[in-house]
């Protein structure tokens, strides 16, 4: 069996707002690298939680273990250690160097064109500009014609699109997409979803896809995760993301 | 997979910020536009202040005039005054000057005889009223002129003028002349008066031959500067005593004002030799006044076809040995007539010749018997202090030492008037009366207060244009006031304008920047977002500004060009203060933005994620 790229035992995060409590618990949560995994799970669940943890953008409340490995070779990256430290350098160069993002409505920079946009998360990398790889990337997904365009003169499809071709441009090892259809009708998520799934696979990137659709998952998902959520009291509601067995519907 | 540079994602966010504002163009506009109209009239104050101020400045500073510093009034200053003022930081030029009524001097046109009297200024080398006034710094033989002397004269530069200085000596009207070229003409603006420059030692000159003297080195003839002699009396000698009528007339018209008995014991004191029995002795003197030559001239002519001797003497010189002892020395001078009637030896120097030479034999004394040296030193504390080493040509029966009477009436006229004692040639000679003023020049205008409270504490009242620099200074010091006042007033509005839109703007770009941060960026690299964007509108708005400042600067020279010299602005900033007021800008901007970075930072990149 490979090396898993995310790694994640016993973690658990609480959120408190105005008196109820909500607790995310993950008892286990793995991605292997290449691997199209699917968060699956209605709104309040905790679904976005996770993908922030994941995004390595919020700290976990406690975690008996949270690892991520870029690739084969290299070393694993202790996350809980780094969030105890506060090192949010060291979190910022991860996220820079290894992630890509698709978010709900593109996360488009107004002011940028669509080109520019594009080539942030590669200049950010600083492997310079992105050039062929661009081109290429545009082409497989209909983007030629709009590169110069502003984002505000583009349609919803467009926009997710381009958001795509950001979240894969600098070669990340792992892609996060958070609903990146909520915005579009059913016959374009699928355009999008399929876009999606063959870059992944083509690029070898690993991808986690956080949707209320489960259908638009099914059949796409190595593996999928899900949630069980207890009210226990009136103000304390538990969430526990378990995975689920392949073909079966939540 | 490893990236190919090093990453440095910080130099993408000037970059950033810029196409922010340019794709949010309106609402930079309204801010460039807003810090424009804050900064533009700032600096157009800045230059009106520092153009004007430099403006008056100029004005003065141009002119010497305003540099001078003259005494107020006539004074006596040794020539070691002038070697230490000379050496004061910030005197630029300093030149002694004679009495004022001493210095003037008949001008006469050499071809046309036209005749007009001017001032006569002494000059030197560095002379800045010369100098800046268009004028070389005349030479031996050489003069400049003032515009306008030389308009009355109908002179220009390279013409030839004589001048001529006249004296009276008793009845007789002297008149010295010598010819001079005309080196240069001053322009207007150093002084509307006729007056005439030249070397010091012409001036010097024109003094002493005004005062009889003569000056060799010029042809000019004239006295020699030997010191007259005064006495405090005379002793009488007569071989009948005189009647009451004779006793009256014989003082009359001489000068004298009493007669009187003289005592023997005292006369022997005077004359260092006893009176003898067979001769009646007299004391001519008057009470509070000296006796001249003139004087014994006048009684010995009234004794003529007597047999008398007058003996002028001196009483109570304020004489000292080398040892700092007081000391008295017997006046004595016969001839060969008079010391057989006085039965007395014929000194060495003879009788009385009424001068203060030959030179050489003036400095002889006789001393007692028991004197053992073959010199005596004297020291005589008058006007300023001399010291006489007197030769020693015989010993004798004598009390005192008996020097020539006519070195006792130099002393004594030492006592009122300065003298100097050449060693070498063993002469005296009247000290020159010493200057009685000076022109000074400082260095720069703002030299001249410290340079007058430093004549001041000598206590000497002087006349500068003090006023009118401090006047400027006062003046620059007020405007500096109110420019900060107003600057103040306009930096803190501005600044509020920054702080505001820039807070503003990172509220706006919340979602960007958290975005930002998730692809990648540190908070450190967001916190110049808002820095960056501070410092290229308050860059825009500088050049804007800048802009404005100089269209209104042009304007404002322009409609005053007419009040202004060639050269000289009302409105403008040296270089400096430009660079002052850009670096202080783009600080301001960099404060203002601080705020706005901070809020920055505190950006949550799950925000971004959340977006809806």
């Amino acid at each position: 069996m490979s090396t898993p790229m995310i790694r994640i035992t016993g973690l658990g995060k609480d959120r408190s707002q105005g008196g109820s409590v909500f607790t995310l618990e993950v008892p286990q949560f793995s991605v292997e690298p290449g691997e199209l995994v699917a968060v699956v799970g209605a709104s309040g669940c905790g679904k976005s939680t996770l993908l922030d943890i994941l995004a390595l953008v919020m700290a976990p409340t406690r975690a008996e273990d949270f690892g991520f490995r870029a690739g084969e070779a290299d070393s694993e990256h202790d996350i809980r250690r780094l969030w105890r430290l506060g090192d949010e350098a060291s979190l910022a160069a991860l996220r820079r160097d290894y992630l890509g993002y698709v978010l709900q409505t593109g996360g488009l920079l107004p002011f940028l064109s669509v080109r520019e946009n594009i080539e942030l998360s590669a200049r950010i990398r600083g492997c310079g500009p992105a050039g062929q790889r661009l081109y290429v990337l545009a082409e497989r997904l209909g983007l030629e014609g709009c590169l110069d365009r502003m984002p505000g003169a583009l349609s919803v499809g467009q926009r997710q699109r381009v958001a795509i071709a950001r979240a894969l441009v600098h070669a990340p090892r792992l892609v996060l997409a958070d609903e990146p259809t909520a915005a579009v009708d059913k016959a374009r998520a699928r355009a999008v979803m399929a876009d999606l799934e063959a870059l992944a696979r083509d690029e070898g990137v690993a991808v986690v896809l956080v949707t209320h659709d489960v259908d638009l998952v099914s059949g796409h998902a190595d593996r999928t995760y899900t949630f069980d959520v207890v009210q226990t009291s009136e103000n304390v509601t538990r969430s526990t993301c378990y995975p689920l067995q392949q073909g079966v519907a939540a | 997979m490893k990236h190919p540079v090093p990453a440095h994602p910080i130099r993408l966010i000037p970059g950033l910020a810029a196409s922010h504002l340019r794709h949010d163009w309106i609402l930079t506009l309204c801010l460039v536009v807003a810090l424009a109209a804050v900064i533009a009239p700032l600096l157009v104050l800045m230059g009106l202040k520092s153009g004007t101020i430099e403006t008056l400045r100029e004005r003065l500073v141009e002119d010497p005039v305003y540099r001078e510093i003259r005494p107020a009034h006539t004074r006596e200053f040794p020539s070691e005054w002038f070697e230490q003022v000379a050496r004061w930081p910030g005197v630029d030029f300093l030149t002694p000057t004679i009495l004022p009524l001493s210095s003037v001097l008949q001008v006469v046109h050499p071809q046309t005889g036209r005749s007009e009297l001017f001032d006569l200024i002494p000059t030197g080398p560095g002379d800045p009223l010369l100098l800046e006034n268009g004028a070389r710094i005349p030479g031996d033989g050489q003069l400049v002129l003032s515009a306008e002397a030389a308009r009355r004269m109908g002179v220009s530069a390279g013409d030839a003028l004589q001048v001529r200085v006249t004296r009276t000596r008793g009845t007789r009207t002297e008149e010295a002349r010598e010819t001079f070229q005309v080196l240069s003409v001053l322009d207007a603006r150093a002084g509307s008066l006729p007056r005439v420059y030249a070397p010091l030692d012409l001036v010097v000159d024109v003094e002493a031959y005004k005062e009889g003297y003569g000056a060799p080195d010029r042809g000019w003839a004239g006295d020699t500067p030997e010191p007259f002699l005064s006495f405090d009396g005379a002793i009488l000698l007569l071989e009948e005593p005189l009647d009451p009528i004779a006793r009256t007339g014989l003082i009359i018209n001489t000068g004298f004002a009493r007669l009187a008995d003289a005592d023997r014991q005292q006369s022997q004191q005077r004359l260092g030799v006893p009176v003898p029995e067979s001769l009646t002795v007299y004391d001519v003197f008057t009470p509070g006044s000296a006796v001249t030559v003139s004087n014994l001239r006048a009684i010995e002519q009234k004794l003529r076809g007597r047999e008398a001797v007058v003996l002028p003497y001196v009483d109570a010189l304020p004489l000292v040995d080398d040892q700092g002892r007081k000391m008295v020395l017997a006046g004595l001078s016969l001839s060969p007539r008079q010391a057989r009637l006085l039965q007395a030896p014929v000194p060495p120097w003879g009788g009385f010749t009424g001068r203060a030479a030959p030179a050489g034999e003036l400095t002889s004394v006789l001393v007692p018997k028991d004197h053992s040296s073959d010199s005596v030193q004297v020291v005589s504390d008058g006007a300023n202090t001399l010291t006489l080493h007197l030769d020693v040509v015989g010993a004798g029966d004598w009390q005192h030492p008996v020097v020539p009477v006519e070195l006792l009436g130099v002393l004594r006229t030492g006592t009122q008037r300065a003298l100097t004692y050449r060693a070498d040639t063993g002469s005296f000679e009247m000290a020159r009366g010493g200057y009685r003023g000076f022109r000074l020049y400082a260095q720069s205008i703002d030299d001249v207060p410290a340079l007058a409270a430093r004549l001041q504490e000598q206590g000497l009242e002087f006349v500068a244009q003090v006023e009118a620099i401090e006047r400027i200074q006062v003046l620059d010091e007020g405007l500096g006031r109110l420019f900060w006042l107003i600057a103040l007033l306009g930096i803190s509005g501005g600044t509020a304008v920054l702080v505001a839109s820039l807070y503003a703007a990172v509220e706006r770009l919340r979602r960007d920047l958290g975005v930002l941060r998730l692809l990648g960026l540190a908070r450190w690299h967001v916190f110049f977002f808002p820095v960056a964007q501070g410092v290229m509108i308050a860059a825009l708005g500088l050049l804007a500004a800048l802009g404005g400042y100089a269209s209104l600067a042009w304007a404002i020279n322009r409609t005053f060009a007419s009040e202004l010299a060639p050269g000289e602005r009302f409105c403008t900033l040296p270089g400096e203060q430009i660079l002052i007021a850009i670096a202080a800008t783009l600080a301001l901007a960099v404060l203002a933005s601080l705020v706005a970075a901070w809020r920055a930072t505190r950006i949550d990149p799950a925000e971004a994620i959340r977006e809806h």
